[in-house]
């Protein structure tokens, strides 16, 4: 894997943890009574356009790579997920998540390495 | 959960999700390989992509996965639904080995099924609270 991949690779993820966090922050307003549309439509555009340069990003990599090769570095994305959502939506992180990550961990420096 | 209707049902609604995405990536491939020689206006951003109607097969299950995420997302937290959404992570690379003949070493499908256990290990506690309800 070359430094341009695994450069794209962490870019495309980070886009991906930010787009889907803003998601899950607005859809958690979307609950409240009455629902805060001035908050909830500059959150989710913001949102989209993120997950959009999550796309692209990762359409240039299909153009390079085999599929079955990087589509597994998308396995960093529950890892980072749970650290943003415990940084930044304050949900909570167990002993068994920390587990997770590291079986996460694992696995991707094994595919990294085949 | 009594009384919900089971296609409705959170964890259900992911795995469907799942199917979608790697419907999508299947197809994102497709359109991907058949421009991958054409000009790319801006480098190594993949754009022209969209040129290829695989790439526009693609976005609509990936559309349909978007909205089917949305309403998951107003009730199960987000690194748990995002876990258990990884199980494409098995998903698309058996597609891509069963529909393009991509070469996956048994070392890269033991790096699969380890990152899957981690999943796993992280979805459990979850979905066994959500059966207890």
């Amino acid at each position: 894997m070359t430094p341009e991949i695994l450069m794209l690779c962490v870019a495309s993820q980070l886009c991906l943890v930010t787009g889907q966090l803003l998601l899950k922050h607005t859809m958690n307003q979307t609950n409240l009574t009455p629902m805060p549309w001035q908050r909830v439509i500059p959150l989710f555009a913001l949102g989209i356009s993120i997950l959009s340069g999550w796309f692209f990003l990762w359409g240039g990599l299909l153009q390079k790579t085999d599929l079955s090769y990087i589509y597994p570095f998308e396995g960093m994305g529950p890892a980072l997920m749970l650290i943003g959502a415990w940084l930044f939506l304050k949900e909570k992180l167990t002993l068994q998540s920390c587990i997770g990550i590291g079986l996460i961990s694992v696995g991707i420096a094994l595919v990294s390495a085949s | 959960m009594g009384g919900q209707r089971w296609w409705l049902h959170p964890y259900f609604l992911i795995i469907l999700a799942a199917f979608c995405v790697t419907a999508a990536e299947l197809l994102f491939k497709r359109g991907a390989v058949a421009t991958a020689n054409d000009p790319a206006p801006l480098g190594i951003i993949g754009v022209s992509v969209l040129g290829s109607v695989w790439t526009w097969l693609g976005i609509a299950p990936y559309i349909a996965s978007f909205l089917i995420w949305l309403h998951v997302l107003r009730r199960v937290p987000l690194h748990i639904a995002f876990s258990i959404m990884s199980v494409t992570q098995v998903l698309v690379p058996l597609g891509a080995w069963w529909f393009y003949s991509e070469n996956i070493s048994p070392c890269r499908w033991a790096g699969v099924l380890i990152v899957l256990a981690g999943i796993f290990v992280v979805a459990r506690p979850a979905m066994k609270a959500e059966e207890d309800l």
